[in-house]
């Protein structure tokens, strides 16, 4: 069952929508109590990146979050600002990130993107460049929207498994172990939706 | 590469679609949920949809509606129409909504888009300015579905939203709404040097030459269209339509 | 008690579930009894057919002459429809106004047929638009009533808006896509009662709705049957009656020709006739309207027996989406889906519970079948 965690950010709905529609089972973990049968997370994200730690912390989750990335290695997809909270660090806040992935996030370079502003929103491509089961049923040519300005710089290129183009090349899928960031949505990508 | 955007909007009147010419005579367009529903199955990049009274009528949003609407939605969502505190903007975007849209409030409080900005983030607040030819050159900025005049500056206007950190602008042209003759591209022309986050254009939209000329003079730009999108031909019949994704690319790529 | 024996007629699909099924010495039904002694002899597709409806057409172009176009034609975006428009234009070289009702339901595929259509041929389009308050306050008041036909608020409209359109601009000619080759035989009237009876949607309306009908078009069998016709001079034309009409070439040629998308069966350009077609009927009542479509194909020659049986075998809905066809229904019709579940449970209602106009029907089905105007015809 795919637990979908609901901590005060992010678009839960549009999650549950999309399982809804193809029959999966889902739950939407509210509380350390509530993780039972879930043998995936969904970490969904938007807003800033202080923002989202705090709401996290507040939401009493964190540690039970650790143990079972960590130690259960439960499979965790972080989407937009739930991926940038996978990191040690933001450029754009003060908190510390989650630190399940070593990389840090910064900020777009708007000198590098040309006739194009900050935020980067809109439909972009996708370039894998690692094999991964997560694109297994992919489309050819994957779009997906993105809404972020801010972006994930893997330590270890061996995390990286797909890029995008704003002004330059940039992380916008990593996987390390059980643990899966993507920055676009896929869920408001109609269907491009990745094999998690 | 990134693409621009091209965005139906739909605005609400009654609970009903209507499709407005100059911000007048709204003509009957139909169920909000079914459209939203064939934009959807249509893979629309974005969908705009305003609440034409809300503000008028000085009422809270309808969020019955916008929840359902936004069930149908697998695109971002964009939602505008009588929202005036930072709750109301939270709730709305709970129910599954990407971004807000703000008008005359942003002119009355324009810190409002600051603190919303705060709980969503930037990029999820938008401001959309209606705008209307003065006698002798400019442009006046209207509010409350362009009955009331106001005294912004709207370039002014402009650079002290980005200040506040308005994540995303639209100008709304009263004078080529619904008249499907192109968009006001003197307008945008004066106005893009001053943008630095995401600009879209709305009013005036014919036909997709129309985008193509908008996509091809400006680049990276939110093409957002009502009739357009909605009316078939002469007698304007009411027939939901959207490119197919080869005429996207080829509007993208500047091709014929 | 003991269930009456489930007979299904030995020539089409059709069966006991029609109530008043008869079947003769051999095992064969009514409805094909009915459809090989009164229709088919006097149903032309041949030259002979052809003839006449080349002489209607031309009664039809000389009418015209100077307007903008010289007839209307009902587009639903389902095939009978989109394959009449295309033989207006290209077959019978007439200039068709294409008019679309949209009651709130229309499928993305309806919307990009009816688009692919008038796009490739280069025709006008028309749409009247039914305000959507009304005619969901409507369709609920049909819910509530608890009758079978809930899908009379839709086929009303399209008929009456017609109508309407014709009278008020002095159209002289409506064409339909209605046609034997797939119709012949036809839906009793103990599941889809007439939809144009009026005075039953009147008395739905008074007793289950909530909302005044202001802008809802009402019609009324006098009117569309005698007045129009009669003293108007607004005429009915299904030109799909004169020629050979084989529903699964119609179909590949609209795909090929046209990018058509295909639906999953007849109807279900809307969504709601979709919901109440593969779902309400059978799943309340036990009408399977596939039967009634089949059976009309086996008679036409266009589908065996076997293979409709071997289709009937599965349920009329699709049980994948089902679950989100029934919300999706509650949703637009602003009630929960426990409240569309409970009108699914309540007791089954017949047309008999309400006002009606059947004497008047019964009485101008004789007076028609009599002058030889109307062959066959709902029972």
């Amino acid at each position: 069952m795919i637990g979908i965690i609901d901590y005060g950010v992010g678009n839960i709905k549009a999650f549950a929508n999309i399982y809804k529609n193809f029959n999966m089972s889902y739950k939407i973990v509210k509380n350390i109590s509530e993780f039972e049968n879930v043998t995936k997370l969904i970490l969904p994200g938007v807003g800033s990146f202080d923002h989202a730690m705090t709401s996290l912390q507040n939401s009493g989750m964190r540690e039970k979050l650790d143990e079972l990335v960590l130690n259960d290695k439960l499979p965790i997809l972080g989407i937009c600002v739930g991926m940038q909270m996978l990191a040690k660090s933001s450029e754009e806040g003060e908190l510390l990130g989650l630190g399940w992935i070593d990389g840090v996030v910064k900020k777009f370079d708007k000198s590098k993107i040309k006739d194009g502003p900050l935020p980067h929103m809109g439909w972009n491509s996708l370039n894998i460049k690692k094999d991964n089961k997560i694109f297994e049923n992919l489309e050819k040519n994957p779009r997906y929207y993105f809404l972020h300005s801010y972006y994930f710089e893997c330590n270890n290129k061996e995390d990286v498994i797909a890029t995008s183009n704003y002004g330059e090349q940039f992380e916008c899928m990593i996987n390390h172990d059980n643990i899966y960031g993507i920055q676009p949505h896929p869920e408001k990508s109609h269907h491009m939706v990745c094999s998690y | 590469m990134l693409a621009p955007r091209i965005i139906p909007c739909l605005l609400i009147h009654n609970k009903g679609l209507v499709k407005t010419v100059k911000f007048k005579d709204g003509k009957y367009v139909g169920d909000p949920i079914n459209a939203v529903k064939i934009f959807n199955e249509k893979e629309s990049d974005e969908l705009m949809v305003l609440d034409i009274d809300a503000t008028v009528e000085n009422r809270e949003p309808n969020y019955k509606m916008i929840e359902n609407l936004a069930s149908e939605c697998r695109m971002p969502l964009c939602y505008g129409g009588g929202i005036k505190t930072v709750e109301q903007a939270t709730k709305i975007f709970n129910l599954g909504v990407e971004k807000i849209a703000l008008s005359s409030v942003a002119i009355e409080n324009p810190k409002l888009v600051t603190e919303i900005a705060k709980e969503v983030g930037n990029q999820s607040v938008v401001v959309v300015i209606d705008v209307k030819k003065k006698m002798f050159g400019g442009y006046d900025v209207y509010t409350h579905n362009g009955t009331k005049k106001t005294k912004v500056d709207l370039e002014k206007f402009i650079i002290e939203l980005q200040s506040f950190g308005v994540g995303e602008i639209v100008i709304n042209s009263i004078d080529n709404d619904g008249v499907m003759k192109g968009y006001d591209l003197s307008l945008i022309e004066k106005i893009k040097p001053l943008v630095d986050v995401p600009l879209t254009i709305l009013g005036g939209a014919g036909s997709l030459d129309d985008i193509r000329k908008l996509i091809v003079k400006f680049g990276i730009i939110g093409c957002s269209a009502g009739s357009l999108f909605v009316f078939k031909g002469k007698y304007k019949a009411v027939l939901i339509n959207y490119p197919k994704n080869e005429e996207k690319e080829n509007l993208i790529r500047n091709k014929k | 008690m003991k269930n009456k024996d489930h007979i299904i007629c030995v020539n089409c699909v059709m069966d006991t579930t029609d109530s008043k099924i008869t079947f003769d010495e051999n095992g064969v039904c009514d409805h094909c009894q009915t459809f090989y002694k009164d229709i088919k002899p006097n149903w032309h597709t041949d030259e002979k057919g052809w003839q006449e409806i080349t002489k209607v057409v031309e009664d039809i172009k000389k009418e015209g002459k100077g307007k903008d176009f010289d007839c209307i034609i009902g587009m639903s975006g389902g095939i009978d429809s989109s394959y009449l428009v295309y033989l207006a234009k290209e077959k019978l070289g007439l200039r068709p106004l294409v008019f679309h009702v949209d009651a709130g339901w229309n499928s993305q595929q309806a919307v990009h047929n009816i688009e692919q259509i008038v796009d490739k041929l280069n025709l006008e389009l028309y749409t009247e638009v039914i305000n959507w308050e009304e005619m969901k306050d409507l369709q609920l008041a049909y819910f509530k009533a608890g009758v079978s036909n809930i899908d009379t608020p839709q086929d009303h409209s399209f008929f009456a808006t017609m109508y309407k359109f014709a009278q008020q601009y002095d159209v002289k000619y409506i064409l339909t896509g209605g046609n034997y080759s797939t119709e012949c035989i036809r839906n009793p009237l103990e599941w889809m009662y007439y939809q144009s009876d009026s005075i039953q949607l009147k008395d739905i309306h008074n007793k289950f709705g909530t909302k005044p009908l202001k802008n809802f078009p009402v019609t009324n069998i006098l009117w569309h049957k005698v007045y129009l016709p009669y003293i108007k001079k607004i005429k009915l034309i299904r030109p799909l009656d004169f020629m050979p009409y084989d529903k699964e070439e119609a179909t590949q040629f609209l795909v090929d020709k046209f990018g058509y998308q295909r639906y999953a069966q007849k109807h279900f350009e809307s969504r709601f006739t979709k919901f109440y077609e593969s779902y309400w009927l059978p799943k309340k009542f036990g009408f399977d309207t596939r039967k009634v479509q089949y059976s009309s194909l086996i008679v036409t020659g266009q589908m065996t027996r076997e293979e409709a049986l071997e289709k009937l075998k599965k349920p009329a809905y699709d049980e994948k989406t089902i679950k989100q066809d029934f919300e999706y229904i509650a949703t637009k019709l602003g009630i929960s889906v426990k409240e569309l579940q409970s009108y699914m449970d309540a007791p089954n209602k017949t047309y008999k519970d309400y006002k009606n106009q059947m004497t008047i029907y019964d009485f101008g089905a004789k007076i028609l079948r009599m002058l030889g105007i109307e062959k066959g015809g709902k029972r």
